[in-house]
């Protein structure tokens, strides 16, 4: 029965990953999120926007997960296949969201660069959104529900 | 068709039938903690045919080792298994490792197998053994 199940849960997955999130141009709304993908994609970290890197940058991040920023994230390969269409589908196709390293941080884009200005990292990164974006857990980046630090300044 | 073959064949389409039902709950059980122990136990008798039994003793220790590496499973999970976790590199909350504290943990195959397999390559940097698996999930369960 195992097999039944695998199928069940990918038949439902595919279902959830094909109602992608609509996001609008300058809403900073990306949310809600396929299941799936806050499942395997969000447990670490807030599942990212994915309208906020690149094709390149999702495939880098996808084909390496194995060493995932010095840790092991893989997945099932037909979830992952799943997740990585999605990611394409919603992908950013601005030069300005393209990988700028060769791990693809989306935290080296020249758009999250300047977005972020003299945020300090909290901890070992800048990854973990919620600390200012209360709201980032369901995708949602909006100026409404951004908090952000004493005597932050924006990029120049 | 006569009578007793329509019933013949009645009772062979609910037999059927109920066949079915019982193999599809069977495959919708969730999975407990002491369904995974018995799993390892199994796994860990075939392996060393001088395997004595899980010690939360050595579970809490194997926890608690860095193994040579940077982290331990505490470095995330905390020292306290039953209390809430956060990520070494993201901070991200995680929730209790702990059955007893968390009963969403040890409750489905696939994803305590997902997560034995990456965590103890970011430990270890290797896959874990059934009787380690097992001495850390008896240590769980003794830390109320």
């Amino acid at each position: 029965m195992r097999i039944f199940n695998r199928i069940t849960v990918g038949v439902a997955m595919l279902a959830g990953l094909g109602a992608a999130a609509v996001a609008h141009a300058g809403s900073h709304q990306y949310g809600p999120y396929p299941a799936s993908y806050v499942e395997e994609c969000g447990s670490c970290h807030v599942p990212y926007p994915p309208q906020r890197m690149t094709q390149a940058g999702w495939e880098t991040q996808m084909n390496n997960l194995q060493r995932h920023f010095g840790t092991d994230a893989s997945i099932d390969a037909s979830v992952s296949k799943a997740i990585l269409s999605y990611l394409i589908a919603n992908a950013s196709t601005k030069e300005k969201s393209a990988p700028a390293d060769p791990t693809a941080r989306m935290t080296k884009t020249r758009w999250f660069i300047k977005e972020h200005g003299t945020t300090p990292p909290q901890g070992k990164s800048l990854s973990n959104c919620s600390v200012c974006h209360t709201q980032a857990e369901k995708g949602d980046y909006s100026e409404r529900t951004l908090k952000t630090p004493t005597g932050w300044r924006h990029a120049d | 068709m006569h009578k007793t073959q329509r019933l013949r064949l009645r009772t062979i389409t609910l037999a059927a039938s109920l066949l079915v039902a019982a193999s599809l709950s069977q495959a919708v059980r969730a999975e407990t903690p002491q369904s995974f122990l018995d799993e390892y136990r199994q796994a860990a008798k075939a392996q060393n045919p001088a395997f004595k039994g899980f010690s939360a003793a050595a579970g809490e220790s194997f926890y608690k080792n860095k193994h040579g590496g940077d982290w331990s499973c505490a470095s995330c999970h905390t020292d306290n298994p039953t209390a809430t976790g956060k990520h070494a590199v993201t901070s991200k909350v995680i929730q209790p490792i702990s059955p007893i504290a968390n009963p969403e943990r040890f409750s489905d195959a696939a994803k305590v197998n997902k997560w034995f397999k990456r965590n103890c390559n970011d430990v270890l940097k290797r896959e874990c053994t059934p009787e380690e698996k097992g001495n850390v999930l008896t240590y769980l369960l003794s830390v109320k």
